[in-house]
């Protein structure tokens, strides 16, 4: 590696010993792993820099229990998170200002992003009502997945009754949380639903509206567009029981979705870290803060979708 | 074959083959988006914001795969 005078913005010594320091955890990281183990057998370093195997755990840990409620590791995350997001939005807009400051800045531009997401979605009158839902999800989701990702979180162990278990897990790894989300948004999309349209709502679901109006013009003596109203009205009434299906597929969906890309994401990382210690993991880190961004992006703005889609009349009736 | 190598086979088999439709459908649709940024630069942030939308629905499908193969490694 030839370095010029200046190198990177530093000093000449400077750059250099930056340059041994990334040497050296770059032979230690390839010495150190199970990449280095099978290439070139073990070459006797020290205990503490080799990394086990990791053994990914499903279920969530219980820490403590408060009476009889059992308190899991990813429940202290969550408080944690929204510990932070409280604080992080209550200093931010305690006292606003017209011109604001750079700290206000960031809670504006972050508010207007998804407040412009919303009316780009569901038009200016919706938009404003799904606003806050959306928004709890978004920044839950994407708070929660960039404060697991913090080096080292997952590092601290407790001792508890049923043994060793990390203090800290994010609770989008653990199904109970994407599951509970899951219903929350399902629960809201059909609120709307029935708020916005009333009984019609459920015509999506039941729609018998062709078959009977067939069934009169058949006794009407109109045979022949009786018996094709019949034949579609059947369709009609089996595609609304496939929307249905579809509507319960959806919490599933959901949950499985964030469940496996944050789970997916966290054992990733640990195979990477087993693979080769402190190198590899580097651009996998990357690749997560972005998952974290797309996952909390996709979870509320399908929200967001569905919900359109719920308030949005049928074209059923005629 | 005894039962473990069985949940091993299952489950890298499981996530390879889960993986190709999605692959080919995110190919698809990254190749969608790219002609159409190339049509018109201007709708870039529309273009991208669908297309994240159906690139999420497109790897759910991955993900199921992905999700049957570590309660196939770790819990199964």
């Amino acid at each position: 590696m030839a370095k010029k005078k200046g190198c990177l913005g530093c000093s000449f010594p400077v750059a250099i010993v930056v340059g041994l320091v990334i040497l050296a955890v770059s032979v230690v990281s390839l010495l150190g792993g199970a990449f280095g183990n099978a290439l070139f057998g073990d070459v006797g370093l020290p205990e503490w820099l080799s990394v086990s195997a990791p053994h990914p755990e499903l279920p969530a840990a219980t820490i403590f229990h408060i009476g009889s409620i059992p308190f899991t590791n990813t429940m202290i995350t969550a408080w944690i998170t929204i510990i932070v997001l409280v604080a992080f939005f209550y200093f931010g807009t305690r006292n606003m200002k017209l011109i604001p400051g750079r700290y206000q800045m960031i809670i504006e531009s972050i508010i207007g992003y998804i407040l412009g997401l919303c009316q780009d979605i569901a038009g200016e009158k919706y938009g404003r009502k799904f606003f806050a839902i959306v928004t709890t999800i978004f920044l839950f989701v994407i708070a929660n997945a960039w404060i697991s990702l913090i080096p080292g979180i997952g590092s601290i162990i407790v001792h508890t009754s049923e043994g060793e278990a990390e203090l800290f897990r994010g609770v989008n790894t653990d199904i109970n949380f994407p599951l509970a989300l899951a219903l929350v948004s399902f629960v809201f999309v059909e609120y709307w639903g029935i708020k916005t349209l009333g009984i019609k709502y459920f015509t999506k679901f039941v729609n018998t509206h062709k078959l009977t109006s067939s069934i009169g013009k058949l006794f009407k003596g109109d045979v022949k567009a009786g018996l094709a109203g019949i034949f579609y009205g059947i369709i009609d009434i089996f595609i609304g029981f496939i929307e249905l299906l579809s509507e319960l597929m959806r919490v599933i969906s959901f949950t499985f979705r964030l469940f496996g890309n944050m789970t997916g994401g966290e054992i990733l990382l640990l195979m990477m870290l087993f693979l080769a210690p402190f190198l590899l993991a580097i651009p996998f880190y990357g690749l997560e803060l972005l998952v974290g961004f797309i996952q909390a992006l996709v979870f509320s703005s399908l929200t967001l979708v569905f919900a359109n889609i719920a308030v949005s009349p049928t074209h059923a009736e005629e | 074959m005894d039962a473990e190598a069985m949940k091993l086979l299952a489950a890298g088999l499981s996530m390879g083959l889960g993986a190709i439709g999605p692959g080919i459908g995110i190919g698809i649709l990254g190749y969608g988006a790219v002609q159409a940024v190339a049509r018109n630069p201007e709708a870039r942030g529309q273009i991208f914001t669908n297309m994240i939308f159906a690139i999420a629905l497109a790897e759910a499908v991955a993900i199921y795969a992905l999700v049957v193969s570590i309660i196939l490694l770790f819990v199964a």
